[in-house]
């Protein structure tokens, strides 16, 4: 006999609303899945309309929490990209330090998310002390925690001296041998294994088929990592190591998301240590006349897309985006079905879902 | 890839006349812009870009002068493709059964601007509640009917509690 299990839109589980309807045999394995969506979509695209281009630069930063950098950063190069304007070295070094240090952060709080649903509170803890140093970071250089207010049109409005520098690369140098020891963890712990390795399986045939990206496509053996395949900033030069993974399984995806955390403290140290010198923002306030531009970049959970259309006033006729979650949550009908109810909502966690972000 | 890889087969499947442009991004990414005079043409872009293993990224909707123009943000191999369509009738073919990553997409388009992605392999609603009317973004409605479809008849939570009870 089947069974009806709901969860959400509210639960103790779920960071945001969401609702599953789930269906359950006897065994308590999923035989079928919908997704019910649309609790927290607040209009901000419309809303986008009604503002100019400066204060969008704030708007987008609230779109989500976790990855608030990455949204006003490709909000930003869609509009250099219509105002024909390049950015300055400098300023390009300082966007890939300030999304970097936000992708060390974002991954190690859905791997403390993760430990946590498999009940193993010592390593959620490890995980999250071993945040806190990157917090304590972001609190230093940018002051705060969450939104860091990295990126302005035409460039940043922080910059970096040599005092900033040395106190980077310090907690940087306290914060590689916890990760070492996370990485080694995650990889061996029994505990880890059991409740991760073969659970929510994502073929490869079917991740290319539902378009995922970022760690849930490369825990499943796909590149689609922009920073790599369309290298923006300073990417190309730094030739980001992408982590990929065959299993697709919730594992997987985690232990690509630690590989994408050592590569980001390995590209904030180079860039840091030879940071170009000269100015964080161009000089004159850009003009931006009547175009439309496409920009992508690579969020800490994968893809992001912004797409502006201007007609030459202050303010975007239309602007559009698309997150990783988008197109990774219709994949976890396929991860979902066959697994144990009781593991619905680590599988739901190991997309990283932000359904802030999805919804808009 | 390379762009004259994709570029070739589109012109080759297109049976309406179009517009093709070649740009780059402010990095030196290639990017295609493709506008199309029929949206008919929409279907045989969707085909080779599934041949060669691309996929949909996302669709782009805006309303001018009372047409409906879509861009449809396409990738093969990290090389973005956008495609410029429009529609006057309010119907477009659904390119979901072609590229499975489109669904969402046209899910969207669907509730929001009331355009039928026609052939679409699913029916339900993507984010608003069903009582509300299609072309939700054409009008004026709370925000909290919006999100949760309130009103002052029914509220979500007794609705939650109905079906579990069945």
């Amino acid at each position: 006999m089947s069974k009806k299990i709901a969860i959400g839109p509210f639960h103790p589980e779920l960071e945001e609303s969401i609702y599953f309807k789930i269906q359950a045999n006897n065994d308590k394995v999923v035989t079928n899945v919908e997704l019910i969506n649309g609790f927290i979509h607040r209009g901000i695209e419309a809303l986008t309309t009604q503002k100019n281009f400066m204060q969008n630069l704030i708007l987008t930063e609230r779109v989500c929490s976790l990855c608030s950098n990455s949204h006003p950063f490709a909000y930003a190069l869609a509009v250099e990209k219509i105002a024909g304007v390049k950015v300055p070295p400098r300023a390009e070094a300082l966007r890939v330090v300030a999304e970097e240090v936000k992708r060390a952060a974002s991954n190690l709080f859905n791997l403390a998310m993760m430990s946590h649903l498999i009940h193993h509170h010592d390593l959620m803890r490890e995980t999250m002390q071993t945040r806190e140093l990157i917090q304590d970071l972001k609190e230093i250089i940018w002051g705060n925690r969450m939104d860091m207010s990295a990126n302005t049109l035409t460039g940043v409005k922080y910059d970096l001296d040599d005092e900033k520098i040395e106190l980077m690369l310090k907690i940087i140098e306290k914060f590689e041998p916890k990760l070492k020891l996370l990485i080694e963890q995650y990889e061996n712990d029994e505990m880890v294994k059991n409740r991760t390795v073969g659970v929510g399986i994502l073929s490869k045939e079917d991740a290319q088929k539902l378009g995922v990206t970022g760690p849930v496509a490369r825990g499943s053996g796909i590149n689609n990592d922009v920073r790599v395949k369309a290298p923006y900033a300073l990417y190309k030069e730094l030739k980001p190591k992408v982590t990929l993974r065959d299993t697709g399984d919730v594992h997987a995806r985690a232990m690509c998301r630690l590989g994408d955390i050592a590569e980001a403290v390995r590209m904030i140290k180079d860039v840091v240590s030879n940071l170009p010198k000269g100015a964080v923002i161009c000089e004159k306030r850009p003009h931006i006349p009547a175009g439309e531009a496409t920009v992508r970049i690579e969020a800490p959970r994968g893809e992001l897309i912004y797409y502006l259309k201007t007609d030459g006033t202050q303010k975007p006729v239309r602007m559009h985006w698309k997150v990783p979650t988008y197109t990774n949550w219709e994949a976890l009908k396929v991860m979902i079905l066959g697994n144990k109810v009781s593991d619905v909502t680590l599988i739901l966690y190991s997309i990283d879902p932000c359904i802030s972000c999805t919804e808009r | 890839m390379k762009i004259k890889e994709i570029i070739q087969p589109i012109q080759e499947n297109l049976q309406y006349p179009y517009k093709l442009k070649e740009d780059n991004d402010n990095y030196g990414n290639k990017i295609l812009w493709l506008k199309l005079d029929n949206k008919k043409d929409i279907t045989n872009v969707a085909r080779v870009i599934a041949n060669l293993g691309g996929r949909c990224v996302t669709i782009t909707v805006y309303k001018a002068n009372d047409i409906h123009f879509l861009i449809y943000h396409l990738d093969v191999d990290g090389i973005l493709i956008n495609v410029e369509a429009h529609t006057t009738d309010n119907t477009i073919d659904s390119i979901t059964p072609l590229l499975p990553s489109a669904n969402w997409a046209e899910r969207e388009f669907r509730e929001m601007y009331a355009i039928e992605p026609i052939g679409h392999p699913c029916n339900e609603r993507l984010f608003l509640d069903e009582s509300i009317t299609k072309g939700v973004l054409n009008q004026y409605i709370p925000l909290s009917k919006m999100m949760l479809g309130i009103n002052e008849n029914d509220i979500l939570w007794e609705r939650v509690e109905k079906e579990n009870k069945i």
